[in-house]
C-alpha cells in the first residue's frame, strides 16, 4: 500500500483528501464553532491534538488489538486524547473553553479522528501515521480558518477580536448564525469542485 | 490465547490504562479549573448584586449557594444565589441577585447550560432573556408569560418571559428560582443566611 512518498503522504490532508473539502467528514464541529476565528482556530487544535496522538498511539499498538474489537479500542484512545483536551482547556484556556462548550467532547465522534484510524493508521507504520495525522489537521485547521475568517469579517466585522472593516460596513449578522455556516461552507465546496475540475482536465 | 480472552484482555488493559492516564490528568487540572471557576462566580456576584465590593458565603448545600453582597462599609446589600436545576438537556446553573429581604430579584445570569442552540440556548442571551428578568418583585411566586411577551413593560411585576420554542427550558429555570427562593427564606428563618442590611430601592 505505501505507494505515496512521505511528501505525498502529507500534502494529500491540504488539499486532495483535505477533510473538509474533499471528504466533508467532522462536518458538526466545522459548521458550529466557526463563528469566529480564535473559536475555530482553538477548535482546529484540540481536534490536531487528538488526531495525531490517537493516530500514533493506534498505529503502534495495532498488531495488539484483535480486529473484532477494534473500533472500541479506538474510541476509548480517542476518547482519552478528548478528555485531556478538554481539561486542558478548561484549565488554561477558561473563556475559550466555555464558548467551545460540548464541542470539544464532542471531537470524540468527529469521524475524521475514527475515520484515518480504520482507514490509516490501523493499515500503516506509525512514521506515516503521524505524517498523515499532520497533514489532515493542518489540512481541518486551513479549512476552519478560511470558514471562520469569512465569518468573522462578514458577521461581525472583525477578525480575532479586531475590527477590520470600516464604520460603513453593516455586520451580516446570518453570517455567525447556523445559516451563515451552511451558506459560506455551500459556496466554499462549490469553489472546491470548480477547481479540482479544472484541475482534472488539465491533467 | 484463544480470541475471546484475548479481546478481554485487549479491553481491559486499554481501559485500564486511559482511565488511569486521565486519573492523573485530572488531578493535574483540578485546582486550576476549580479556581477558574470560583473567579467566575465572583464575577458574576458583582453582576447582579450591583455595588459588590466583597463577597461572603453564607449556606451551601446541593445545587443551592448562597452569597451575600457587600458594599465598602461591609454592610449587606444583597443576596446572591447560585442554583441548579435540570433544563431540557442537562442542568442549568445561574446566579440570581435579591435585595436581603428576598422582595425583589435585580437580576439574573447564566453559569452553565448545555441548552439547545438557537432555542434554549437563548437563555444566556440578554436580549431573548436575561433582561426579563430585571427588577422583579419576587414576594409571591414567579409565573410564566406565555406566549411570550415582546418587550419587559408587558410583562407583570412577578411575571417572567418565554422564550419561543423552549418552554421547557423558560419554565426550568423558573421553577429552580421558585424552590431556591422558597428555600433561601426557609434558610433565613433558621438563622443560616444572613438578611441584615438595608434594602436598596
Amino acid at each position: 500500500m505505501p505507494t505515496k512518498t512521505i511528501r505525498e503522504e502529507f500534502v494529500k490532508g491540504l488539499w486532495d483528501e483535505n477533510p473538509i473539502f474533499r471528504q466533508l467528514l467532522g462536518m458538526c464541529p466545522t459548521l458550529a464553532v466557526t463563528n469566529a476565528v480564535i473559536n475555530g482556530f482553538a477548535m482546529g487544535l484540540a481536534t490536531s491534538f487528538v488526531l495525531i496522538f490517537s493516530s500514533v498511539v493506534v498505529s503502534s499498538i495495532k498488531k495488539l488489538i484483535p480486529n473484532q474489537v477494534r473500533i472500541a479500542s479506538y474510541i476509548v484512545i480517542i476518547a482519552t486524547f478528548v478528555t485531556m483536551a478538554d481539561r486542558f482547556l478548561a484549565a488554561f484556556f477558561y473563556p475559550i473553553s466555555k464558548e467551545l462548550g460540548p464541542y470539544v467532547p464532542l471531537i470524540v465522534v468527529n469521524c475524521i479522528i475514527l475515520g484515518r484510524q480504520e482507514a490509516f493508521s490501523s493499515k500503516n507504520t506509525v512514521g506515516r501515521s503521524l505524517i498523515d495525522a499532520l497533514g489532515m489537521s493542518l489540512g481541518f485547521v486551513l479549512a476552519l480558518l478560511i470558514l471562520s475568517s469569512i465569518r468573522e469579517i462578514l458577521g461581525m466585522g472583525t477578525f480575532l477580536g479586531h475590527q477590520v472593516m470600516g464604520s460603513w460596513f453593516k455586520p451580516w449578522i446570518i453570517m455567525v448564525l447556523p445559516p451563515g455556516a451552511f451558506i459560506t461552507l455551500g459556496i466554499l465546496l462549490a469553489i472546491a469542485l470548480q477547481i479540482e475540475r479544472k484541475t482534472k482536465s488539465r491533467r | 490465547m484463544s480470541l475471546s480472552t484475548r479481546m478481554v484482555a485487549v479491553l481491559t488493559s486499554v481501559g485500564l490504562l486511559s482511565g488511569g492516564f486521565l486519573a492523573g490528568v485530572g488531578l493535574l487540572t483540578k485546582e486550576r479549573i476549580a479556581l477558574n471557576k470560583q473567579q467566575e462566580i465572583e464575577e458574576k456576584i458583582s453582576a447582579v448584586v450591583p455595588g459588590t465590593y466583597s463577597i461572603e458565603k453564607f449556606y451551601e448545600e446541593k445545587d443551592l449557594t448562597v452569597y451575600g453582597g457587600k458594599d465598602k462599609e461591609g454592610k449587606l446589600i444583597g443576596l446572591a444565589i447560585h442554583a441548579s436545576g435540570m433544563g431540557f438537556q442537562d442542568k442549568i446553573t445561574f446566579m440570581m441577585g435579591t435585595n436581603t429581604s428576598l422582595t425583589k430579584i435585580f437580576s439574573l445570569a447564566i453559569l452553565e447550560q448545555t441548552e439547545t442552540p438557537g432555542l434554549g440556548a437563548k437563555v444566556d442571551d440578554k436580549k431573548s432573556f436575561l433582561r426579563f428578568w430585571e427588577n422583579k418583585d419576587c414576594s409571591s411566586i414567579l409565573t410564566l408569560r406565555k406566549p411570550a411577551a415582546s418587550s419587559p413593560e408587558e410583562l407583570g411585576t412577578s411575571e417572567i418571559n418565554t422564550i419561543t420554542g423552549a418552554t421547557i427550558t423558560s419554565e426550568a429555570i423558573l421553577n429552580t428560582a421558585n424552590s431556591s427562593l422558597e428555600r433561601v427564606r426557609q434558610l433565613i428563618k433558621e438563622g443560616k443566611v444572613s438578611s441584615e442590611g438595608q434594602d436598596a430601592n
